[in-house]
């Protein structure tokens, strides 16, 4: 399947790892591994549910201050190739079954180079009504309320 | 795209203080001197000069000086980067990537000195 790149929607990013593909791909699909780098430190991530198979439920949480575990992202695997691919989206969750606030779908890629593994993350988002929230809160109305909204995001970041 | 994450990263850093936020509002307002913009601040000039340098190094005001006033003013060429509502999404990404990266490659070194060792016996 093709997919095609929407310049306001999606984002991609592609990442020569001079490693192999199966370290590459270990580093995603086992557990321990993922919680190191899903989520930036000093938040802790655990990982709540990992079936990589079509349908299978993908569920991260996240401790901001070594605290209690909150939600953080809650998928489902729409695709599941051994060492080659994975899809997921947090449209729908665990067994299809639809989600309250869909917001992307991420195709991982893995394949051979020369020199290593050639990573490549494709992150679709939902429609721009998302954006159209972020402007209903001001996002860009003046610099005041600009600098309120990513001092927000910010905050959310850390 | 490393460049344009650690450039992310500083605007982040930037933004991730309320006196550097109050400041950013006020030159929001029109360009200001330094004197002017301390003012509201308890707090010492060298440490408001902190604050100052470290907006000017992301980028997000500059800094000119005229005779013994230095003026600030908003870079706002530099805030389309953070408006862009992908860009969050983009940083949130690029720096998941390099973590990855990072865990991989830590790993593959592991392996190959364990190997050393093994084999060097």
């Amino acid at each position: 399947m093709t997919q095609t790149f929407n310049p306001d929607l999606d984002l991609s990013i592609s990442r020569l790892i001079k490693a192999p593909r199966a370290a590459v791909w270990n580093a995603w699909a086992d557990k321990a591994s993922f919680e190191q780098w899903w989520i930036p430190a000093p938040a802790l991530c655990k990982v709540v549910a990992m079936e990589i198979r079509p349908g299978g439920a993908f569920e991260t949480q996240m401790s901001e201050n070594g605290g209690e575990f909150g939600p953080h992202l809650s998928a489902c695997f729409l695709a599941a190739d051994d060492q080659e691919r994975i899809v997921f989206t947090n449209a729908l969750t665990g067994g299809w079954r639809p989600a309250e606030q869909p917001f992307m779908t991420a195709i991982i890629t893995f394949k051979d180079h020369p020199q290593g593994t050639e990573y490549l993350a494709h992150v679709m988002h939902k429609s721009p009504e998302d954006r159209k929230m972020h402007d209903e809160l001001g996002f860009f109305d003046g610099w005041g309320t600009v600098i309120e909204q990513l001092a927000k995001l910010v905050e959310r970041r850390h | 795209m490393e460049n344009y994450s650690s450039e992310l990263d500083g605007l982040f850093q930037a933004l991730a203080d309320p006196t550097r936020r109050a400041v950013l509002g006020r030159l929001g307002q029109g360009s200001a001197s330094i004197s002017d913009l301390a003012e509201p601040f308890d707090m010492a000039l060298p440490s408001f000069m902190k604050h100052v340098r470290l907006l000017e190094e992301s980028g997000l005001i500059r800094t000119q000086k005229q005779g013994r006033v230095r003026t600030c003013t908003l870079e706002k060429a530099r805030f389309a980067m953070l408006e862009n509502w992908l860009s969050e999404q983009r940083a949130i990404w690029e720096a998941r990537t390099d973590r990855l990266e990072q865990l991989v490659l830590a790993k593959q070194e592991f392996l190959r000195d364990q190997q050393k060792r093994e084999t060097g016996r």
